[in-house]
């Protein structure tokens, strides 16, 4: 689904990402782990092609992302809260949302009733602009806006981070159930091991812009990572 | 401790991306402060001579005091909008052991530094120094300017309470309008009446101390309103608004561009920032009074051609100026998303061209001064939709300043959107209609002028897809360069 070419970034002559070769099947749920400024947010948004790559590119389903939109219709992303259009409802975003990915109001009202749980009746009826949310609603009204359109590419950065511990149970449901569907690829980006082993079947870590492990997630993962962690 | 804060406020200041961001901006400032500030400074050098020859049975002292209620009254009006309070980031030091006290002072006294004190000591100095060497009683004099140097203060801290509240503003705005038609209408004298309270501050120097009571009050008033509110919860913490929401079904009918046009609708109604330009737009409509009221421009139809442009063109351009800035917050969401620039270009313009229609239905009552000059506004108007509407949202590609909506912008700091481009993309605006109107107006005759405009105007509609696609070709080129000067936040 995604293949990563010679792909490499770097600012005033300092490489910030440099991959040489990586694919990513169609279905498969991937995780990215890595200390602070490790290029984790860079590859992401290389591959909503926000930035522009030094050299190489990453296909998107045959689609080079730098050089057509092609890719947009099958592909959504929650990055961060500004993503979020904050003088809206969190109805009104996802009604919008839904409209630019040909959605009509009642498709988008089908897909939230499932998420009701994760809500936590937080979100729908509240009667208040996402911006005057707390960061963690924000993160939920994002991740589900990320769902809303049949999106075959799912791309979260640090979907964890600023969750409850309910939430971030329920959060982990969900992207199981997502990854059990063999039509979505889904990337993930988290600072916490746990998580991330528990919902991906492959983890690739990065530091200082490089892959140094590719690992496909075993009992021994958790294991595997802490010890490269704590080095 | 006040030593303290200063440093800081010099770093918050000094280090701040605006700051930093070329001489060009800087200097204009400075040009635009020594212009106004040069403004009042002739005024008030030469307001006294002036009056006394255009009144001469009059005292000029009296005049002025006369008039004195309407220049507090728009003093209120214009820092409601333009002067930003100072909120110091206060919660910082909530933790830390500084008294309360030391830090609501300072608060306070930074405000009593703002330029909108300053700005109407350039009129009232130089008027005292001509009244004391007039021979002036001094007393009368000096007590008077202190007066009025209070009241300018107290209108200061008032202006702190009353920036939490709309109703009381929009009082104060009517108060205003219905004076100056009162007055303008020999309905009531009220310049006369609101005079005698001013004279007899003049006349009696021991009522300087109503002022300065006025100003104690009102400062401790402030006082007590920001001591009250240190706390998290109070008045630090942004207010949550309660949401209206409205479907806006009714924009349904715009097909593709829907979802955009109900965004940008959204966008306008509950942002300040947005509002305020609204507000602006809305003073546009009164530009043509000022040009159409002035015999010396009946002889300059060029310069009526321009000033008729604005009439319309008022929330045009101020907004289209600013388009994609408007969406800066969300940029990132909106690259990444399945949006054709196209669409996104045409609710923007689409927008603006309802802006000028609906200018236009309200700057019917300009038939008034004859219907050379609503031909001439309904020229302009064309002008607007057809090539102006382009060439600014040409501009504000170019722009590229993050923004945030939900702020006021700050009086002399505004330099969100403004830069050496804009001022090239300006050009055009200004002396196109201009050239327009002026070479057939020379060669032929008015009328023909007034055709040629017109269909400058109608020549852009035509062509509307290759401008939206000439755009649109420099929205994909500037993509990245774009998304990463929104991401550095103002």
């Amino acid at each position: 689904m995604i293949h990563v070419n010679n792909l490499s970034k770097s600012y005033n002559g300092t490489t910030v990402l440099h991959i040489n070769d990586l694919e990513i099947p169609k279905g498969q749920s991937f995780g990215l782990v890595g200390n602070n400024g490790a290029g984790k947010t860079t590859f992401f948004s290389l591959l909503l092609d926000l930035i522009q790559p030094s050299s190489g590119n990453i296909t998107n389903n045959e689609v080079i992302v730098n050089e057509s939109e092609a890719w947009k219709p099958f592909t959504s992303s929650f990055i961060d809260e500004s993503f979020l259009i904050g003088y809206l409802t969190a109805e009104e975003y996802f009604y919008f949302i839904g409209e630019l990915r040909g959605q009509n109001k009642a498709d988008v009202d089908k897909l939230l009733a499932n998420f009701e749980d994760f809500f936590h009746g937080e979100i729908l009826q509240q009667k208040k602009y996402l911006r005057d949310l707390s960061k963690g609603n924000q993160k939920k009204a994002g991740i589900v806006a990320a769902l809303i359109g049949n999106p075959e590419v799912i791309i979260l950065d640090e979907p964890f981070a600023n969750l409850d511990p309910t939430t971030q149970i329920r959060l982990k449901q969900i992207i199981k159930e997502l990854a059990e569907e063999k039509n979505i690829t889904i990337l993930i980006s988290s600072h916490d091991l746990i998580h991330v082993t528990e919902v991906c079947e492959r983890i690739v870590v990065l530091d200082k812009g490089e892959t140094v492990k590719d690992i496909k997630t075993s009992e021994a993962t958790l294991q595997e990572l802490e010890t490269y962690f704590s080095r | 401790m006040f030593k303290r804060f200063l440093s800081l406020e010099w770093k918050q200041f000094s280090r701040s991306s605006y700051f930093q961001k070329g001489i060009a901006i800087k200097i204009l400032l400075i040009l635009a402060a020594l212009y106004f500030g040069g403004c009042f400074l002739v005024l008030g050098t030469s307001a006294f001579f002036i009056l006394e020859d255009t009144f001469p049975k009059e005292d000029p002292v009296t005049i002025v005091n006369n008039y004195l209620i309407f220049w507090f009254l728009i003093d209120i009006a214009y820092r409601y909008f333009m002067q930003q309070l100072p909120v110091m980031n206060i919660k910082p030091y909530m933790i830390i052991p500084i008294k309360r006290k030391t830090v609501i002072h300072f608060l306070l006294g930074k405000t009593t530094v703002s330029f909108f004190n300053f700005l109407p000591l350039f009129f009232f100095l130089p008027f005292t120094i001509v009244l004391l060497v007039q021979g002036y009683n001094p007393l009368n004099v000096v007590a008077w300017f202190f007066s009025m140097l209070f009241f300018t203060l107290s209108i200061n801290y008032l202006n702190f309470l009353l920036n939490k509240n709309d109703k009381i503003f929009y009082t104060i705005l009517t108060l205003l309008v219905a004076g100056v038609a009162v007055e303008f209408y020999d309905i009531y004298p009220l310049a006369e009446k609101a005079g005698i309270f001013f004279n007899t501050i003049y006349q009696k120097p021991y009522a300087i101390l109503i002022p300065l009571l006025l100003m104690v009050l009102l400062y401790r008033r402030t006082y007590s309103f920001i001591r009250k509110g240190f706390y998290l919860d109070a008045e630090i913490s942004k207010k949550t608004e309660t949401v209206k929401t409205s479907e806006l079904n009714w924009l349904n009918r715009f097909g593709r561009i829907a979802p955009f046009l109900k965004n940008d609708v959204r966008l306008i109604l509950r942002n300040k920032r947005p509002k305020q330009v609204l507000f602006m737009s809305f003073l546009f409509l009164f530009y043509g009074l000022i040009f159409y009221t002035n015999d010396s421009y009946n002889s300059m139809p060029a310069f009526l051609a321009f000033a008729s442009m604005f009439v319309t063109g008022g929330f045009l351009m101020s907004f289209g100026q600013l388009v994609p800035s408007w969406d800066s917050e969300y940029y990132k969401l909106l690259m990444s998303q399945n949006i054709p620039y196209r669409e996104y270009l045409e609710s923007k313009w689409s927008l603006m061209v309802v802006a000028v229609l609906v200018s236009f239905v309200l700057s019917t009552p300009y038939i008034y001064f004859g219907w050379d000059i609503f031909g001439m506004i309904a020229a302009g108007a064309l002008f607007n939709v057809g090539l102006n509407s382009f060439i600014t949202l040409y501009g504000g590609v170019l722009n590229r300043v993050p923004m945030e909506l939900n702020v006021k912008a700050k009086a002399f700091s505004n330099t969100q959107g403004f830069n050496p481009t804009q001022l090239l993309i300006a050009l055009p605006k200004i002396f196109g209609p201009m050239l327009i109107f002026y070479l057939p107006y020379k060669l032929i005759n008015f009328e023909a002028g007034l055709i040629f405009l017109a269909l400058s105007g109608l020549a852009g509609i035509v062509f509307k897809n290759f401008f939206l696609n000439k755009i649109e070709k420099i929205y994909q080129k500037n993509k990245y360069k774009t998304i990463a000067a929104f991401d550095e936040k103002a």
